[in-house]
């Protein structure tokens, strides 16, 4: 898996791989699974909160993942790196609550959310506003578009690495992640201003843009 | 010009994503080489995947890192005992000593507690005679305690149950604050301060001009237990009917530590002040309705509902009113 960076530096890391420690586990290990909960729960969250948009589902679908996974530990095939695996599990978990969640009527925080665009708070940044945007528009694609675009898009994976936590061929998540920007563009567009003189300097947005 | 055939968003974005077979994107290429429009939405699309990969991801909360250890804990004790997965909870004061938000702090002494308690009524009759000066005063935004306002109109039906919450609120603070518990951490922002509070022993309140203004750093709240059956309808009238002739609830109960433990992560949610709990049912399941300030100026309340075991929220949170 294509991993960014941790907060630790390499250096600080204990030598143990996350495939050592999830045998360790397996073999009866009481502090091993902790290990890896805490090296990857910051991303798990990451991909649970956007795909979510929500941070009270989020918690409940990581919540989810990591027991989930504690319990199937036994079942994992050393053939894809732990960390897809469990990118995987969280993801699924995450369509799951989707799936569920879309019966129920979309009552959302509206009237949180309305009350605070009355008396703004005084920390809402720009920065917060854009991300409230961002995590709303996603809210509008089908979720596998949405997956496929947070992990892409956003946690910044290679299409292959995407494809293997989806378990789709990369055309599929290709086709996604094209569908998906295409009907966020209208949406998002109007932040072009907004982001690109500061904050984003995105190489591949410009390559894409000239051609 | 070729400009005749435009291409929509769909087209040009699986063209960014080379989806196109050789000859139509050609063909595509060949048409944004001169039609500005089409140039403009493939604009549109590279924005996106900017705007995106540059909206921030933050780390995970505190409180669902610690929810998440507390879930594997007891999946770890099912598993090793083969008995319930839930039975062992987890210590709180022990995981939460070292978190940041977490730190002894001061607490007033309760010192008309047992006067105020006294009057406590048993049921839950309002009376109208609790205008006598009362030795409370009430918590401000900024930490300090300013008199409890008397008017009348606002708190007629409810000013002898307020006494009583006053009550409450001291004796929770209190319980809470010997074992750090739900201890704020003073004078940052997401201290809750609470609704009411009794002065200290040396300097009683009687006039409101009297009033000693004193930081308090307690987070605590009134805790009641009306057993009452809420409905969506009853929750958007003012809550002050309700929650105001409740029984109060003393600290230090096991019921309470688990109260507390609902309240200080649905707090940690929202990062607002808790300001009255009151243990009762949601369309007939038990539950906790927490009040926490939204706006205090305009009396709006975010009130949330949760289970008074995962404290998971039974229903989304929404405002309210006093």
């Amino acid at each position: 898996m294509n991993s960014p960076p941790e907060t630790p530096s390499a250096a600080e890391r204990p030598a143990v791989t996350d495939a050592e420690l999830l045998t360790a586990h397996i073999n009866g290990d009481p502090h091993a699974f902790s290990e890896i909960v805490k090296r990857h729960r910051d991303r798990m969250w990451a991909v649970a909160l956007r795909t979510l948009g929500d941070p009270d589902e989020a918690a409940d679908a990581v919540q989810d993942a990591f027991v989930s996974a504690y319990r199937k530990a036994a079942t994992f095939r050393g053939e894809a790196a732990v960390t897809t695996w469990l990118h995987r599990i969280v993801v699924n978990a995450c369509l799951d609550r989707m799936r569920r969640k879309s019966v129920r009527p979309v009552a959302d925080d509206e009237l949180i959310e309305a009350a605070e665009r009355e008396t703004p708070l005084p920390d809402q940044t720009v920065e917060r506003e854009v991300s409230m945007e961002v995590s709303a528009a996603l809210k509008l694609l089908p979720g596998d578009q949405r997956a496929a675009l947070v992990l892409v898009d956003m946690m910044g994976y290679s299409v292959e690495d995407a494809a293997q936590v989806l378990q789709v061929p990369s055309g599929t998540v290709k086709s996604r992640c094209a569908r998906g920007r295409a009907k966020l563009a209208p949406i998002l567009s109007h932040l072009r201003n907004r982001t690109d003189s500061n904050r984003v300097s995105s190489a591949k947005g410009a390559e894409l843009r000239d051609g | 010009m070729t400009g005749d055939t435009h291409y929509d968003l769909d087209i040009l974005a699986e063209l960014a994503e080379g989806l196109l077979d050789v000859d139509t994107a050609r063909q595509v290429r060949g048409h944004l080489a001169v039609c500005d429009p089409c140039g403009e939405l493939l604009a549109d699309l590279a924005t996106v995947r900017e705007v995106l990969a540059a909206t921030p991801t933050p780390a995970m909360p505190m409180g669902v890192a610690l929810r998440i250890d507390q879930a594997l804990a007891a999946e770890a004790e099912s598993r090793k005992g083969g008995g319930v997965g839930l039975a062992d909870a987890p210590d709180w004061d022990e995981l939460m000593r070292d978190a940041p938000w977490e730190r002894p702090v001061e607490v007033p002494e309760p010192a008309h507690f047992g006067r105020s308690a006294g009057k406590v009524p048993e049921t839950d009759a309002p009376r109208e005679d609790a205008a006598e000066p009362v030795r409370l005063g009430v918590v401000a935004d900024d930490g300090t305690i300013v008199p409890a306002r008397r008017t009348r109109a606002r708190r007629r039906g409810w000013a002898l149950p307020a006494v009583a919450a006053a009550a409450a609120a001291v004796v929770v603070g209190t319980a809470v604050a010997s074992t750090n518990l739900l201890a704020g951490s003073g004078g940052q922002g997401e201290t809750v301060a609470p609704p009411v509070a009794l002065p200290t022993q040396s300097k009683p309140v009687t006039t409101p001009s009297q009033v000693q203004r004193k930081p308090v750093r307690a987070k605590s709240y009134a805790l009641t237990d009306s057993q009452h059956n809420y409905s969506d309808h009853e929750l958007r009238q003012p809550l002050e009917g309700v929650f105001g002739p409740a029984p109060i609830v003393g600290g230090g109960t096991s019921d309470a530590a688990s109260v507390d433990k609902c309240v200080s992560r649905v707090a940690n949610r929202s990062k607002l002040p808790t300001y009255a709990v009151d243990q009762g049912q949601y369309n007939g399941q038990e539950a906790l309705v927490i009040a926490s300030w939204k706006d205090k100026a305009a009396q709006k309340l975010r009130i949330d509902i949760v289970d008074p075991f995962n404290c998971k929220n039974l229903r989304r949170p929404a405002l309210g009113r006093w």
